[in-house]
């Protein structure tokens, strides 16, 4: 194989020349540059860019055996195999050769990175992604996840723990693989978000759901417990559930942001989204009644705001509440005849009330003036 | 109110202002601190109802947010429930004393001088009705601002203590006081601005300012014109002579007893 010679001949250069090597491809491509009409290929091909050959092929030499492993001081075991066909199936395969990430590896014997186990070594690699993804890159250093590396904490997800390093597709495309890339950590919060009307329809292939990164982002993933996500979440609920097209489609109201807005607990989330201090919200949002990764649709006799279940779900603000407490909150109901008669007529009776009140005092005010007028 | 100044026949002619009073300063005390918890409750209370308006935004923020401003809101409204509970108590206390006048008692003559002091401002008739110590808007006014204090105090006390009201009434009677809180306010905001400020402030009759409720004085020539039948009451003199409809009605019903309360002269119905 004329690869291994190639690789052979690097290796028999004198060090110095081999260090030297990338150096002087740089200053023959630049050379080439100055020449304009002199094609910079010919010119600069000393031993290892044929580009007619595959420049993986000297790597799977030893990478496509599947035994290949090796061990940390640690005792850990990492497989240094490549499957390549699965390679050639992600995002990067006709775009990315081996030295383009591993360029350190050029060098063989390979330089023993300086760790002690599979996570450090994950982790000193990790940066490597920034070189071409450096949008993103930075989007992360802003999420909950950087927060947490940067507190020493070993197991924050790296790029590669969510991407994977070698069969990464493009991931928007698989919904589901979202969540499951989530649940590599959160199990618990996948599991429960599985068995909520939002996961379970996820499953069952629903392109309408939010899946885990609908609500929480990203890469620049913020908190979930800080006063303004509480106060965000109202419209990330809103988000989908105010969207009447959306909304209809399922049957679901699409009012439920107003009328929540116009009762005493949205008013006061209304107050407090608008306020430039940030001052943790008592007031209940969507997620206290109807719960967070866990909710289940208003007609699931589990769901916390079914009606058999509202009061203990009121309790949990209202520890007082007596069993005619709950049906003070409207369900996101307009009062109407149906719903909510007293309200209704308590509400027309003002609204007819008001401007005959009102433009009789005008008239009489009117009639007063013009009263006045005459008699001057 | 019979510390009044007696009244000497030159005065009236020359119209030397001479002043009577119309309120103590424990009236005008009480008014002012109505006024002051009255208004403080509509500038923590409507921004709630219109939470969308950048006004109410803006007061809100100003106020240090909702929470303040319904913390505000209580406290005013204790005051408020303070202020009307003396207000009865005084009635009570007036009443055991035997001191009580009934001049805030609507009587069926009130709604004939609504209905003559319609006839009277569109010009059916050039016969300015006589009124008493209050006239029918004062009254109305007056009624008003008891029925709207009760609904406010009720309703306002069922959305205090929403867990307590629904121990003993449907819950959806929390909704409802919400809408009736909500509505009243603004119905008693706007006849307060509109009425209340043009009879006491913009009305050409009285403008800039009735002072009556500041110095608690009323001019001779304003009770005169204005409440007659006190004024005639008060002095044992017939008030408003220089009414040419006085004469053009019958005069007999003119020479009415001072003191006589309620029953003064009908007018002559034109129809």
């Amino acid at each position: 194989m004329t690869e291994r010679n190639e690789l052979t001949v690097i290796k028999l250069l004198p060090p110095l020349s081999r260090r030297l090597l990338p150096l002087a491809v740089c200053a023959a491509i630049a050379i080439a540059l100055v020449f304009l009409r002199m094609a910079p290929a010919a010119e600069s091909s000393p031993p290892p860019a044929p580009s007619t050959e595959d420049p993986n092929a000297p790597c799977l030499g030893c990478h496509g055996d599947s035994e290949l492993a090796m061990t940390f001081p640690d005792g850990e075991a990492l497989s240094l195999s490549l499957d390549e066909e699965a390679y050639r199936q992600s995002v990067h395969g006709d775009k990315l050769n081996c030295l383009d990430c591993h360029e350190q590896n050029r060098r063989y014997p390979h330089p023993l990175p300086e760790v002690s186990g599979r996570r450090e070594y994950a982790q000193a690699e990790y940066e490597l992604c920034k070189r071409c993804h450096f949008k993103n890159y930075t989007l992360t250093l802003d999420s909950v996840h950087f927060e947490a590396m940067s507190k020493g904490f070993a197991y924050a997800p790296l790029c590669t723990d969510c991407h994977t390093a070698h069969t990464m597709t493009e991931i928007r495309e698989s919904r589901t693989q979202i969540a499951e890339a989530c649940s590599k950590c959160h199990r618990s919060i996948y599991e429960e978000y599985a068995s909520s009307i939002h996961g379970s329809a996820l499953l069952e292939e629903n392109p309408d759901v939010p899946v885990c990164t609908t609500c929480h982002g990203v890469h620049n993933i913020p908190s979930a417990t800080t006063a303004s996500f509480r106060l965000g979440s109202l419209d990330l609920c809103a988000g989908c559930h105010a969207n009447k097209e959306l909304m209809d489609k399922y049957g679901i109201s699409s009012n439920v942001l107003k009328t929540y807005l116009d009762d005493f607990h949205g008013k006061t989330a209304g107050f407090y989204q608008k306020e430039p201090s940030e001052v943790w919200p008592e007031t209940p949002v969507c997620a206290d009644c109807h719960g967070v990764h866990d909710i289940k649709s208003v007609d699931d006799p589990e769901s916390q705001v079914i009606k058999e279940n509202l009061l203990a779900t009121c309790r949990k603000c209202h520890p007082d509440a007596s069993a005619n407490f709950p049906s003070a909150w409207l369900s996101h109901y307009e009062p109407s005849l149906d719903k909510a008669p007293l309200v209704y007529l308590v509400k027309m009776y003002y609204r007819m009330l008001i401007p005959f009140m009102v433009g009789g005092l005008a008239l009489y005010i009117m009639l007063d003036l013009w009263r006045l007028a005459r008699n001057r | 109110m019979t510390e009044m100044h007696a009244l000497k026949e030159s005065k009236r002619e020359t119209h030397e202002p001479e002043d009577f009073l119309r309120f103590t300063l424990g009236q005008r005390l009480e008014h002012w601190v109505l006024v002051f918890t009255f208004f403080a409750l509509v500038v923590t209370g409507l921004p709630q109802k219109f939470h969308d308006a950048a006004l109410s935004i803006w007061v809100i923020e100003t106020l240090g947010g909702i929470d303040n401003a319904r913390l505000f809101h209580r406290i005013f409204a204790t005051v408020f429930v303070f202020e009307s509970s003396f207000h009865l108590g005084a009635i009570v206390v007036s009443a055991l004393q035997k001191r009580f006048t009934p001049s805030m008692i609507p009587a069926p003559r009130d709604f004939r001088d609504a209905f003559d002091w319609l006839r009277y401002s569109v010009g059916l008739t050039s016969q300015r009705p006589h009124f008493d110590r209050y006239d029918f808007k004062q009254i109305f006014e007056y009624w008003g601002i008891v029925f709207g204090a009760v609904i406010m105090i009720a309703t306002g006390l069922i959305l205090w203590f929403p867990t307590y009201a629904t121990r003993f009434l449907p819950g959806e009677v929390v909704a409802a006081a919400k809408e009736t809180h909500s509505g009243e306010a603004l119905l008693a905001f706007l006849i307060i601005v509109i009425w209340h400020f043009y009879s006491v402030a913009f009305s050409p009759d009285v403008f800039p300012l009735d002072q009556s409720m500041i110095n608690g004085k009323i001019s001779r020539e304003r009770m005169i014109e204005e409440h007659s039948r006190e004024y005639a009451r008060l002095t044992g003199i017939k008030g408003a002579p220089p009414h040419p409809s006085e004469q053009s009605t019958a005069g007999g019903s003119s020479e009415q007893p001072p003191n006589g309360p309620r029953g003064a002269p009908r007018q002559t119905d034109p129809r």
